[in-house]
């Protein structure tokens, strides 16, 4: 082991010293904010996944879309069930409508679902709370649980439903809204979509939108394994000009790139309690470095290299820096394992269980942390360590030994 | 003298205070034999510890010639194997226990081997510190201490020994103890010794006795 790395490390840790203060506080403070980046990109990370999970869940990977409506979707959606790589296709109708019940008026979002189909790309069953989808019939309604309570509205209620088409009518109409029995109330555990949206069978959809035939696009789900993109390329191959497949990616592009944004400035942002563990790691390597002028002397004078001075104490920075990242892995990785439990101790000091619950939707706090950011932590604690190392460093190299010496 | 182990010649070192200008050292001419012992003595602020740290090729003079083994070259690396320094204040790291503060000097060269452990126990027995090898300096003497700069001064058997005032911070004593066990391992091992003090007795213990006056060999 060359001299200066093992003088490094024994500096960094003295023999017969259990605690070495400089040590202990610099690799505390970057674990501190590598455990702090940790948690925050790892819980930020887990709210985009369960978001992104959501979506699958609930629009499959692929969403087929047109300029206007979709003619002849049946035919559709057999010739899509024949691509390699997908495992099923339903179609769907959308849009906003009026909802009212004992004079209490919503504006939803309407989800027409063909019944036939869509178990083979959602699960929509399990994300029922009461009621059942199997009560569902051109007559009724499920709607999400936000849009139940705003309403007031309880499994059997029936519910006036208006739409934009009724508003084309002559004057000299009368508005005469459609009736349907709510048979079910739906959670899927997203605020968005649970705080307003309506689900009805396709052929309610299409008569409320006056579709007739036509639907407004066609969800797809994947076989485990395939790559979307792959698919939704040979899905374009056999669809008409004007109808296109794009992958959810594509389709969400927009929230993905805020998704992504909210991440990238939080790590942006937290990356300064790093820099600042980072400051404090070099001020103490500057004390140590003026506490140890006739030391750095002596290893002059014993015949030490100017680079090699500066290697010993640049290489006291990296291990800092690993110390520090070890722990901080180590620490955030605790908290994230038990961050559910973490909660619960605050929200049963602080009130307000309920209102996390209803808010963010998420029964347990999710979490998610890429391997792609975890490297990035690790690369950054690493190199903020090492410059902070750099200045003492080059300090250190400077002085002449027989300066150094006659400090005294 | 043939071949001698270190040769200087005109050495001038001047420093400035403000506006003054002090020539500590004003033309030293100086040639040691291989082997030799040398005591160096002079008034305080006579220049004793300047030409020693010119002689070690730890500073530069301002004008004069230098060379070991009639090389001019008085780098680190070349240091490192030729010339062990004892300083008056030890200088020991602190972090590293006494054995590991011995093969420091070893370490500079390249890493230890079985070997160099080996005599760096020798030496440590010699010194007569065989029993606290691994203990930290903060846990020595004075006298102790410097014992084990001593060790490490003659850790990689190097050609020339520079000991500036290495009794300074001992009792009488102990510091008669520590130039005895100084002289006597250089005699052991035939290696050069220039010892800086301003002790009369600990001077006439070498075999030449020079005393620097004004900046020059008396």
């Amino acid at each position: 082991m060359p001299w200066y790395l093992y003088l490094a490390f024994k500096q960094l840790f003295p023999t017969g010293r259990r605690f070495p203060f400089f040590t202990v506080i610099s690799a505390v403070s970057v674990a501190l904010g590598v455990a702090l980046l940790i948690v925050v990109l790892g819980v930020m990370g887990g709210f985009g996944y369960q978001i992104r999970e959501m979506i699958t869940d609930t629009e499959g990977e692929i969403q087929i879309k047109a300029q206007g409506s979709i003619s002849h979707y049946r035919e559709a959606v057999k010739k899509i069930e024949t691509v390699p790589g997908v495992a099923g296709a339903t179609p769907y109708a959308a849009g906003v409508l009026m909802v009212q019940y004992q004079n209490k008026p919503a504006f939803p979002q309407m989800r027409g679902l063909d019944l036939g189909s869509i178990n083979r790309v959602v699960s929509l069953d399990r994300f029922v709370r009461l009621g059942s989808l199997d009560a569902l019939d051109d007559d009724s309604v499920i709607l999400s649980g936000g849009l139940a309570d705003a309403l007031g509205v309880r499994l059997g209620a029936v519910v006036d439903i208006y739409t934009p088409l009724m508003l084309s009518r002559k004057d000299s109409e009368v508005i005469l809204p459609r009736t349907a029995k709510v048979v079910g109330i739906l959670e899927i555990g997203h605020q968005q979509l649970d705080s307003s949206t309506l689900y009805c069978t396709l052929r309610m959809a299409q008569d409320l939108y006056g579709l007739n035939e036509d639907v407004h696009g066609i969800n797809v789900r994947v076989k485990p394994g395939e790559k979307e993109d792959a698919v939704v390329s040979r899905i374009n191959e056999i669809l008409p000009a004007e109808v296109r497949a794009f992958s959810w990616r594509d389709s969400f592009a927009d929230f993905l790139w805020v998704l992504q944004l909210e991440k990238n400035m939080m790590m942006f942002v937290l990356l300064f309690v790093v820099l600042v563990a980072a400051f404090l790691t070099m001020s103490l390597l500057l004390v140590l470095v003026l506490k140890k002028t006739r030391e750095i002397g002596v290893l002059g004078a014993l015949g030490a290299s100017r680079r090699q001075i500066a290697l010993c104490f640049c290489l006291q920075g990296v291990g800092v820096g690993v110390v520090g990242t070890g722990a901080g892995l180590a620490l955030g990785f605790t908290v994230l394992h038990f961050r559910n439990d973490l909660v619960r101790a605050i929200t049963h000091v602080t009130g307000g269980q309920e209102l996390l619950a209803r808010f963010y939707q998420f029964s347990e706090l999710p979490e998610h942390l890429e391997n792609r950011d975890l490297a990035l932590i690790v690369v950054a604690a690493l190199v903020l360590s090492t410059l902070a190392g750099i200045i003492p460093a080059i300090l250190a190299s400077r002085l002449k030994p027989v300066e150094a010496l006659r400090s005294e | 003298m043939s071949n001698p182990i270190l040769s200087a010649s005109g050495l001038v070192k001047t420093f400035r205070s403000g506006d003054r200008r002090i020539e500590v050292l004003r033309g030293v001419d100086l040639e040691i034999a291989p082997g030799e012992s040398i005591s160096i003595r002079g008034e305080s602020g006579s220049g004793k510890s300047t030409l020693l740290h010119l002689l070690a090729g730890l500073d530069v003079p301002d004008a004069g010639a230098l060379a070991w083994e009639g090389v001019a070259d008085t780098g680190a690396k070349r240091r490192a194997a030729f010339l062990g320094i004892v300083f008056q204040s030890f200088y020991l790291i602190p972090e590293l226990d006494v054995l590991q503060n011995v093969l420091m000097a070893r370490r500079i060269l390249g890493a230890p081997g079985a070997a160099d452990r080996a005599r760096a126990a020798d030496l440590l027995k010699r010194v007569g510190l065989a029993e606290r090898m691994e203990h930290l300096p903060a846990q020595l003497s004075g006298g102790e201490r410097q014992r084990v700069a001593v060790a490490r001064a003659l850790m990689n058997s190097p050609r020339l020994i520079l000991a500036d005032e290495p009794t300074g911070n001992l009792d009488e004593q102990t510091g008669a103890a520590v130039i005895e066990l100084l002289l006597g391992l250089c005699r052991e091992t035939g290696t050069t010794l220039v010892l800086v003090t301003h002790n009369a007795e600990h001077a006439a213990k070498c075999a030449r006795r020079l005393l620097l006056h004004n900046g020059r060999f008396a």
